[in-house]
């Protein structure tokens, strides 16, 4: 037994003998006996299994997140990326792995960073559902070193929590929204790296958003060495050749530290996705607001050109605030100022006039609307409400407890929520399964981050989903090439992370802006575009063949 | 494990610290605490300074606690098995009701010798990547050094009081505590000794492995801080080791016959 470390208790007898000198103070035979009962009830008998289980009677778990929870604390020792698709419960998997640690007396305090919308969310659900006294870190920051704290990460990792946090050493950490982390160059990365931990988790859904070096970075939070040196590995995985043989040792690799369930594999009776296109025509004025733009002479930058094409087909107000920038950056131009003249022509705006037809015929429903250009948030807003429809704004930049208070106000008081893209992450919106993508961005993630709000774990209703798109124009294109080429809504978002980072492609929505920048037209652009799509689109059908045949 | 009847438990636990308990309803338990257990577990000290600072008797509280999950929505605090109310409670209990001084109750006209008995109820934790635990109760005789296994189990048929019962004296031990407490912790010892040891071996082949991977991430640069906390962390985390806890004890004075009285009473009837 030389190689197992022992401990003895010499406390106990000493203490027993203090006491019969003193003559007590003694417990009665009762107290005596159900303290014993108390001990055996808690005692956990065997080291593999799920003890928590017991203590939690009241939750039903999915299977896939007691396998996952199993495998993290028994295969995987503890520390390992949960990359379930979005909706599937990773936050109970963190809490129930935590909850199993503290059961065994393994971890006694914790250090949990999530995005700052999301910390009450964390703490209310470890207290509810797993009985843990969590704490959100937020008013006095004492940073009690003996407790479970919940924090953003933003607030972590500046002075003076930074040095407190990296004083102490945590005996589990969680860290959410963990794609956050795959540059290892930011400070996010540096802070997470030095931060004492013995068990951690990494949740996120989407692990690999560009490239395969994403997933090198988080697993080296994780397992410093598990892929080789950072030198090796770049070598090794990031050029083309030998790519596809590299990419199944590696696949293999990854398996022993991530988890991923997805809704195919789940058992998971999912609520169906049901996607609508809802067509809109420009009016005459508008029409002519969009060819001026699409012919202005002096803005030989096709991807400005795109995004003022993209914001006319939003909102006046959004296009115009453009055009109002380029005029005090550049020398006054007839051109601007006559597309400027032009939209303040137009009364309202065709999208926003379908849109409160679409709200009328949902009915009481709640609706959540996302829009990429806060301009447009805000003109929506007054719109509906001159039409009579209730509702709240939400924004990325809100702070905490504002966020909470919008969530709060829409959900008892207001039909519509208008959110922008940065307030996509971390709210959780199950109790609304109507969701209007006002304007679609490139970036396929992020519509599934806006999806992901309300097709969730929780969702009992099928969820629908309008796409608004004004014919002829810029968002005609969008639109089919992520239905039709990509066919976002159908496929699992996993698949498409793999062939983009395949095909080396750095976020989907730089290399169209790329696209966009390196032609000398818009024609010339939606050509490339549609060329690149085709070839995700081949893709993917081999993929679905290369599944079938395994 | 033992199952726990909680709504008894609960009962029994508010009875032995001399609360007034009141079952309403099935699973429907409501108490009146006394002020020490207020302040035990109702976690409002202001109130109890407050009151007493100001020279006021304070009104201890009254909880409601339900049980039956059918009934969870009546006025009161559900609670099951892992709420904090109930691990609060357990807690309350192993911390404080941890040693004991008990006598056997003996309803006799002669003068009765009562023995001596260490009473050990040891926790042992086997902890490597995963950890597991064992709870032991254990008996020795301070005069012949008599052992026994299951001591609780052997005590539970038996009336146990604070006080020795009228007629009846203790013999003085001779066997030390210590040295009785010793005889013990070998016993237990020998007995780990001999559990199968692969969850330790396990443990600290992955050690190895892991740190062989960290060395190798960081072979060109092994004054690396981070390194260096990696390190120690895997340290920490695969290094096997067992304890020993005892969670609660004390002297109990018995019959001469224990724990063999169980048997001929049993076959007088």
């Amino acid at each position: 037994m030389d190689f197992i470390k022992m401990k003895t208790d010499d406390v106990f007898i000493e203490e027993l003998e203090k006491r019969l000198e003193n003559d007590g103070p003694f417990s009665t035979y009762d107290l005596f006996s159900l303290a014993y009962e108390a001990e055996q009830t808690k005692m956990v008998p065997s080291f593999s299994g799920l003890r928590s289980l017991d203590f939690l009677p009241h939750m039903e778990f999915l299977d896939h997140q007691l396998m996952t929870a199993k495998e993290t604390i028994e295969k995987m020792n503890g520390r390992a990326i949960l990359a379930d698709e979005v909706g599937l419960g990773k936050t109970i998997e963190a809490g129930l792995i935590l909850k199993e640690y503290m059961l065994r007396g393994l971890v006694n305090n914790a250090l949990i960073l999530v995005p700052a919308s999301l910390v009450n969310q964390w703490v209310e659900e470890l207290r509810q559902k797993f009985y843990i006294p969590a704490y959100s870190e937020r008013k006095n920051h004492t940073w009690n070193p003996n407790a479970i704290i919940v924090s953003s990460l933003d607030t972590a990792k500046r002075p003076p929590h930074r040095e407190k946090i990296l004083e102490n050493e945590y005996d589990f950490v969680i860290i959410d929204e963990a794609h956050k982390l795959k540059n290892e160059k930011t400070k996010n990365y540096q802070f997470v790296r030095q931060i004492k931990k013995k068990y951690c988790l990494l949740l996120t859904a989407t692990p690999i958003q560009n490239d395969l070096m994403e997933i090198f970075n988080l697993i080296a939070i994780l397992k410093p060495g598990h892929l080789g040196d950072m030198a090796t590995f770049k070598q090794k995985y990031a050029g083309k050749s030998g790519k596809q043989q590299a990419d199944a040792y590696l696949k293999r690799l990854i398996e022993r530290v991530m988890i991923r369930n997805t809704r195919e594999q789940t058992d998971l009776q999912p609520s169906n996705r049901i996607i609508e296109t809802v067509w809109i025509d420009f009016t005459e004025k508008e029409r002519e607001v969009y060819r001026q733009l699409e012919n202005l002479p002096s803005i030989d930058d096709m991807f400005t050109k795109m995004t003022l094409l993209r914001e006319i087909c939003s909102s006046r107000e959004a296009c115009y605030l453009s055009l109002k920038n380029l005029q005090t950056t550049r020398e006054a131009n007839s051109e601007i100022s006559k597309a400027m003249a032009l939209i303040e022509g137009i009364a309202e705006h065709s999208k926003a006039k379908k849109t409160v037809e679409l709200l009328k015929n949902i009915g009481d429903e709640k609706v959540i609307i996302f829009t990429e250009y806060r301009a447009s948030q805000l003109y929506l807003q007054w719109y509906l409400q001159q039409h009579g429809i209730t509702s709240v704004p939400f924004r990325g930049g809100f702070k905490r407890g504002k966020k909470d208070w919008m969530i709060q106000l829409f959900r008892d008081n207001a039909q519509v929520l208008i959110a922008t893209e940065a307030g996509a992450e971390g709210i959780n919106l199950q109790f609304c399964h109507h969701l209007i993508n006002y304007d679609l961005p490139w970036n396929p993630m992020k519509i599934e981050q806006r999806i992901g709000r309300i097709h969730r774990f929780g969702q009992s209703n099928d969820v629908k989903i309008y796409n608004m798109g004004i014919k002829d124009t810029i968002e005609e294109h969008i639109i089919q090439v992520l239905t039709k080429k990509i066919r976002l809504f159908e496929n699992v978002i996993g698949e498409l992370d793999a062939i983009l980072s395949e095909l080396e492609i750095p976020d989907l929505e730089k290399e169209v802006e790329t696209i966009y920048l390196e032609s000398d037209s818009l024609g010339e652009a939606k050509i490339k575009i549609d060329h690149l799509m085709s070839i995700v689109e081949n893709m993917a059908d081999e993929e679905i063949v290369a599944g079938d045949a395994e | 494990m033992k199952g726990l009847d909680l709504e008894k438990f609960i009962i029994d636990f508010f009875h032995a610290y001399q609360c007034k308990v009141e079952k309403q309803d099935k699973g429907i338990i409501k108490v009146e605490l006394t002020e020490e257990l207020d302040k035990a577990i109702m976690n409002r000290p202001f109130y109890w300074h407050y009151m007493e600072s100001t020279g006021q008797i304070g009104i201890p509280a009254t909880l409601t606690l339900i049980t039956d999950p059918t009934k969870r929505n009546g006025t009161g605090e559900y609670v099951d098995i892992g709420s904090p109310r109930i691990q609060q409670m357990f807690s309350l209990i192993s911390k404080r009701e941890k040693y004991t001084k008990l006598f056997q109750e003996i309803k006799t006209d002669i003068n009765t010798p009562l023995y001596p008995w260490l009473l050990v109820n040891m926790k042992i934790c086997y902890k490597g990547k995963q950890k597991k635990e064992e709870l032991i109760s254990l008996g020795v005789q301070l005069i012949n050094g008599k052992v026994i296994v299951n001591m609780m189990d052997e005590l539970e048929p038996l009336a146990l009081k604070k006080h020795i019962s009228d007629h009846c004296y203790t013999l003085s031990p001779i066997i030390t505590l210590t040295s009785a407490y010793k005889r013990i912790e070998k016993i237990i010892l020998d007995y780990v000794e001999k559990q199968p040891k692969e969850w330790a071996r396990e443990t600290m082949e992955i050690q190895r492995e892991e740190i062989a991977l960290l060395n190798q991430f960081y072979e060109d640069d092994p004054e690396n801080a981070i390194y260096k906390k990696e390190k120690e962390e895997l340290n920490q985390r695969f290094t096997p080791e067992i304890s020993l806890e005892v969670v609660s004890g004390g002297i109990v004075y018995l019959r001469e016959n224990f724990p063999e009285q169980l048997i001929s009473s049993s076959g007088a009837t």
